[in-house]
């Protein structure tokens, strides 16, 4: 318990504190005891975040190539905190750029650090447009499992999902990327992706031919974390995929293990003009990219683990998908598991994705 | 004997390795079926709630001994209560020297050899309508009016697997009922056209 406090305490990363006193009190303790006197309880110690980085045996090469590195951000750095002419709000910057820069990886962070982490986020983004956004950085639920059921015969086509995710999850604009297709494909042909239209644009249904959606399948035993070689995609407890684009380094390995087409690349820097910009956001989720760094749909983590539908679901006018907690007997999801003849894509991967298909 | 042990090991390894697929960490389940039956045993609810979500009066509904909620409906008809213009018998309030009302409905439902107006509507109490045996039912629960005919439906809508979800996915579960989507009068859905072009992917596949 002791161990687990103190963990939250430790800052795992240098900072400059550039503000003044506020962060002196790094080695206070909290549980009353002398620093020497805690030390007994403390946890074998984790690498994160700075120590990541410097704390490793490294050759003289990697060595001078880190240092390099790290010079040239301490420079710029430098230059603006110890300058008379910048204001105090560049030297703000300049300390959360450093912060941001220095961070570990989400996955390994406490609670306090994941608080820490998405304040700055929010911060930042008030001194670059002088607007408040509202992150999260709520955790999985326990007894929570999600689930995604698609009503083949329902879907007409209609496209109000890709529409409402695009706006939902902040999407690239210029590139007009979306994380959902909707196929057209002929009837009696059977899933043919080589011959199914997912860019059609007449009227809808169109005859002879039925819809199908594809998005990311949140696989149970998902193949794209599996080659991910810094660990910036992992399955969280309530099943979700996700992404820490801070720790992506764009390698879209990801990209190629998917089976299913799920995942997107930023080529260039997303465009999102700043009045449609979704401001209820997720650390996981929806908050906005960079260039160089995977993205993917999360079932709207920032709306699914408040409660809410995801944004597709809810956009849907004839009721084709089906969203919940596959854990709960009593959810209609597993009502449709149990009931209705399910199958899902590509089944002998063995991806064991978590998202079925079904027909009335 | 002792490269025997060691083949054994090996095989034994191998065969261990490849009943490792679909794992995740700390967790023995072979598939995702396998997952779900195992962690939803002890199965104690969750904290979040989707209560904030919905919006407007709901009534509780018990079907197939499933209980959720239903938006209601009454207060949503702009021209209900019916009595409030159905002062007389209707034979009595037609023809010349009356209003002419629900000119807008034309029944699309159906032929006419099956569905007329008061195939549903109860001619005697215009505030209800009623079964094909002439039982009332309330406009509240319409859905028992649909559902002597779309069986197969109501028991997909009831289960789950038919129609759209009000609030969230988190209980309590509030769905939405036949006549929020399906205009009662004309119930199929108009063909339209998609709310999104890609342009970009149009430009990129040339």
């Amino acid at each position: 318990m002791i161990g687990s406090e103190m963990r939250n305490k430790r800052k795992k990363w240098f900072s400059l504190n550039l503000k003044g006193s506020e962060n002196q009190k790094t080695n206070a303790c909290s549980c009353g005891r002398t620093p020497a006197g805690c030390q007994a309880g403390e946890t074998p110690k984790r690498n994160d975040g700075f120590e990541q980085v410097f704390d490793v045996k490294m050759g003289r090469r990697s060595a001078f190539k880190k240092l390099t590195a790290s010079l040239l951000t301490g420079a710029g750095l430098v230059n603006t905190t110890c300058s008379v002419t910048a204001g105090k709000g560049a030297k703000e910057k300049a300390q959360i750029g450093w912060d941001e820069l220095f961070k570990g990886n989400y996955k390994l962070m406490t609670d306090a650090e994941k608080e820490a982490t998405v304040k700055r986020l929010v911060r930042a983004y008030q001194l670059r447009t002088g607007k408040t956004i509202h992150m999260s950085a709520k955790n999985a639920e326990s007894d929570v499992l999600f689930g995604y059921a698609f009503n083949i015969s329902k879907c007409r086509g209609y496209m109000d999902c890709v529409a409402a995710c695009v706006k939902e999850n902040n999407q690239d604009r210029k590139s007009q990327m979306q994380y959902i297709r909707i196929h057209e494909m002929k009837d009696g042909k059977g899933f043919n992706f080589n011959e199914a239209d997912d860019n059609y644009y007449h009227e809808v249904p169109a005859a002879g031919h039925f819809y199908m959606g594809t998005q990311c399948f949140h696989c149970d035993n998902p193949p794209c974390v599996k080659v991910c070689p810094v660990q910036a995609t992992w399955q969280e407890p309530d099943g979700l995929v996700v992404i820490d684009y801070d720790w992506c380094i764009g390698c879209r390995y990801c990209m190629a293990a998917c089976p299913y087409d799920g995942r997107r690349f930023n080529w260039s820097k997303p465009e999102v003009p700043e009045e449609a910009v979704n401001k209820n956001q997720h650390y996981l989720g929806n908050r906005l990219r960079k260039k160089g760094v995977m993205e993917k749909c999360t079932f709207c983590i920032q709306r699914s683990r408040a409660g809410k539908n995801p944004a597709c679901v809810d956009a849907c006018p004839t009721g084709a998908r089906v969203f919940g907690n596959l854990l709960d007997p009593n959810s209609t999801i597993r009502w449709v598991l149990e009931n209705k003849k399910v199958f899902r894509l590509k089944e002998d991967l063995g991806t064991e994705p978590k998202f079925w298909y079904y027909t009335d | 004997m002792k490269g025997k042990a060691c083949y054994t090991l090996f095989f034994a390894s191998l065969l261990l390795c490849a009943c490792k697929r679909g794992r995740t960490k700390g967790e023995k389940y072979r598939t995702i079926i396998d997952k779900i039956q195992a962690r939803s045993k002890n199965y104690h609810g969750v904290s979040i709630s989707s209560d904030r979500y919905i919006t407007g009066q709901t009534i509780a509904v018990t079907e197939n001994s499933r209980t959720f909620s239903i938006p209601e409906r009454k207060s949503q008809i702009t021209s209900y209560a019916c009595t409030a213009c159905h002062t007389k018998p209707l034979k009595e309030m037609q023809g010349k020297g009356f209003k002419s009302a629900h000119w807008d409905i034309k029944l699309q439902h159906a032929d006419s050899q099956t569905m007329r107006c008061t195939t549903c509507h109860d001619m005697t109490n215009p505030d209800r309508l009623k079964s094909l045996t002439g039982e009332p039912i309330d406009f509240n629960r319409s859905y028992r009016l649909c559902s002597q005919c779309h069986a197969k439906q109501f028991e997909d809508w009831v289960g789950g697997a038919h129609g759209k979800r009000g609030g969230g996915w988190a209980p309590p579960r509030v769905s939405m009922t036949c006549v929020n989507c399906h205009n009662p009068h004309k119930p199929r859905f108009e063909s339209r056209w998609p709310a999104r072009y890609n342009t970009q992917k149009v430009e990129e596949s040339k």
